[in-house]
């Protein structure tokens, strides 16, 4: 095949990418810019640089963000090397229990968080009744609360790539270096590991990036306690509304997560190379 | 002369097709966007049921109804919808921003309606309170001062995720009478929102978030619209220092003459107090009409917002206040956000 025919056949898509998806972002880009009847102004930079206060809850959700990339990588990535050492049939099982929150509505994901966390949830009767504790633990409504939502949300964009990668790994690999003696940390760390790196670092980047976006676990879980930059962008948007305003704050946003991900292909070509 | 005859003579006598097909033609369909849940539905029994039975209008709901849709709406062009639901500050942001039409009040005929339910912006359908609520056994507050001493009344709190609503009570927690909170000391507010910030366990955006709240013992004590708590034997409530606010229906700019044609009649529909009273049927909010309240039911009066002993002891909201200074409180009231 041909170039020519190879583009024939993108182009569909290419331009419903850009009618769809690009011009609209462009669009975006360009409110932030624009005042009726003044034209071009920089007014809405401005307002944000000197009341901060909008920049400090971006601040705040990149710290949330990293701590639940953080939680789960912590959780996804041990999950995901236990897979690998099933049997086939138990791994069949495990990936559906892994992916089987995808079909369930995002909303109904996260109100059940409250079953399970509220202060008559099942985990804080279950503590109560083993006598660990006396009153109830405030899992909801907090950080805490949305960070544990966020991680089950995001766990199988982290875990199915993961495994992929894992499962990918040749195992006479593992009995080479053990037969020249190396010792299982050892080869967890020089053999193992490295190999997963690219599919952990790409995994990591992406379940980051969706959790700037966060929207309805920070509202349902979060009691109004933990602002997060899309709740902001909906108050922007939905009630003010100053669209202006919510395009120069997506603006930043946008350019902090293609820094992050240049930062990202920088890494990689360093480690590849 | 027969109607029919005089309609053709009328139209005879007209120069232009233009104004003859505008006073000809009135839609038999309209599209109304209001906040939905069990307003929707007092909407539709009170006010389109009764006008479908007497003109073959019907209209069309959808929901929910926020201020940037309806910018959305204007600025992406005609798309259909005439009425939008708008709280009492929004009418006059939406009219600052060119959103929405003036209303024919004489093409109305309204029955006798409050002054202030007559905007020449909106039509103020529904007077809501905000007040507080408890779960039943708890110490029961009398006032702003009570409840927000969490010493005394001990218990977590659920407080509206609204600067709007926020900060009067604070102001009534400092000791601030209802009659002199306006304008709004919102320094003092602050401070007190500072000093029980750590009692609130959860700020509200949804208003079936407090009911739940309480039921689940998640917390005591609510901030609250009084249509998701009365009536029902869990709560306690009580109305005094509570926020009595309305809603309004209001035009969307650019709509067509044969549909505002069909909005006047629903309009009229809603001023008429024995449609109001089938409305409060179905949610315990009032309508304009100060005949009303001989046709509600005498003994839940007091479930009321309008009902004389509620109204007396109830703020209003103050709009025009917070047209002004509502974007400045915003961002403190983000910044005290960050701070919990």
């Amino acid at each position: 095949m041909n170039r020519s025919t190879g583009f024939a056949f993108i182009a569909p898509l290419l331009v419903l990418m850009i009618v769809a998806f690009n011009l609209p972002i462009l669009y975006m880009l360009g409110l932030a810019f624009w005042e009726k009847g003044q034209g071009f102004t920089l007014e809405h930079y401005e307002g944000l640089l000197e009341a901060p206060v909008y920049l400090r809850v971006l601040g705040n959700t990149l710290r949330i963000s990293l701590i639940a990339t953080i939680a789960n990588v912590a959780i996804g990535y041990p999950l995901a090397h236990w897979m690998r050492g099933l049997g086939r049939r138990a791994r069949l099982v495990a990936i559906a229990l892994v992916v089987l929150p995808f079909w369930v509505s995002i909303l109904v994901r996260t109100y059940a968080w409250i079953v399970v966390l509220g202060n008559g949830g099942l985990v804080n009767r279950g503590l109560q009744w083993l006598g660990l504790t006396d009153a109830p633990v405030q899992f909801l409504y907090n950080e805490l609360g949305v960070t544990i939502g966020m991680a089950n949300v995001l766990l199988p964009f982290l875990v199915l790539p993961l495994f992929a990668a894992m499962i990918r790994i040749d195992d006479r690999l593992l009995q080479a270096a053990a037969s020249l003696g190396a010792p299982p940390r050892t080869i967890f760390w020089k053999v193992y590991f490295p190999l997963t790196l690219p599919a952990l670092a790409a995994g990591t980047l992406l379940v980051f990036i969706l959790c700037l976006g966060f929207y309805v676990t920070p509202a349902v879980l979060g009691g109004g306690r933990v602002p997060m930059i899309s709740n902001l962008l909906d108050t922007l948007i939905n009630q003010i509304p100053r669209w202006e305003q919510a395009s120069a704050i997506s603006t930043i946003l946008l350019i902090v997560a293609l820094l992050i991900f240049a930062g990202y292909r920088r890494l990689d070509r360093k480690a590849s190379a | 002369m027969k109607r029919r005859s005089f309609v053709k003579a009328a139209a005879a006598s007209l120069p232009t097709f233009g104004i003859l097909s505008a006073a000809r033609a009135q839609s038999k369909e309209i599209r109304m966007i209001e906040s939905g849940g069990l307003s929707g539905d007092s909407i539709q029994v009170g006010y389109i049921d009764p006008l479908k039975a007497k003109t073959g209008i019907n209209v069309v709901r959808e929901s929910p109804s926020s201020l940037g849709k309806l910018r959305a709406l204007v600025e992406s062009g005609q798309s259909g919808t005439t009425l939008f639901e708008l709280g009492s500050g929004v009418v006059l942001q939406a009219k600052k921003l060119g959103l929405i039409e003036k209303l024919d009040w004489a093409a109305i005929n309204p029955a006798a309606m409050f002054p202030e339910a007559k905007n020449e912006y909106g039509f103020g359908y529904q007077y809501f309170s905000t007040i507080m609520a408890w779960r039943k056994g708890q110490k029961e507050p009398k006032n702003f001062v009570e409840f927000f001493d969490t010493k005394a009344f001990p218990g977590k709190r659920t407080l509206p995720d609204y600067p709007h609503y926020c900060l009067p009570f604070a102001l009534q927690a400092a000791g601030v009478p209802i009659d002199k909170l306006f304008p709004l000391d919102v320094d003092l507010a602050f401070k007190k929102l500072n000093e029980i910030k750590k009692d609130v366990a959860v700020w509200w955006k949804a208003g079936a978030q407090p009911p739940q709240l309480m039921k689940d013992n998640e917390v005591q004590y609510a901030i609250c619209w009084s249509g998701r708590v009365v009536g029902d034997p869990a709560f306690g409530l009580n109305f005094a220092g509570g926020k009595a606010d309305l809603s309004y229906i209001a035009v969307v700019k650019g709509s067509k003459s044969e549909d505002k044609l069909a909005a006047w009649k629903l309009y009229h529909e809603m001023s008429l107090p024995e449609n109001q009273a089938k409305a409060a049927g179905v949610i315990s909010y009032t309508g304009p009409s100060p005949d009303l309240d001989a046709l509600l039911p005498q003994d839940k009066l007091w479930q009321f917002p309008t009902s004389k002993q509620n109204k007396a002891v109830q703020y209003f909201e103050n709009a025009e206040w917070w047209a002004d200074n509502g974007e400045a409180v915003n961002k403190k009231w983000e910044a005290f956000k960050l701070s919990l």
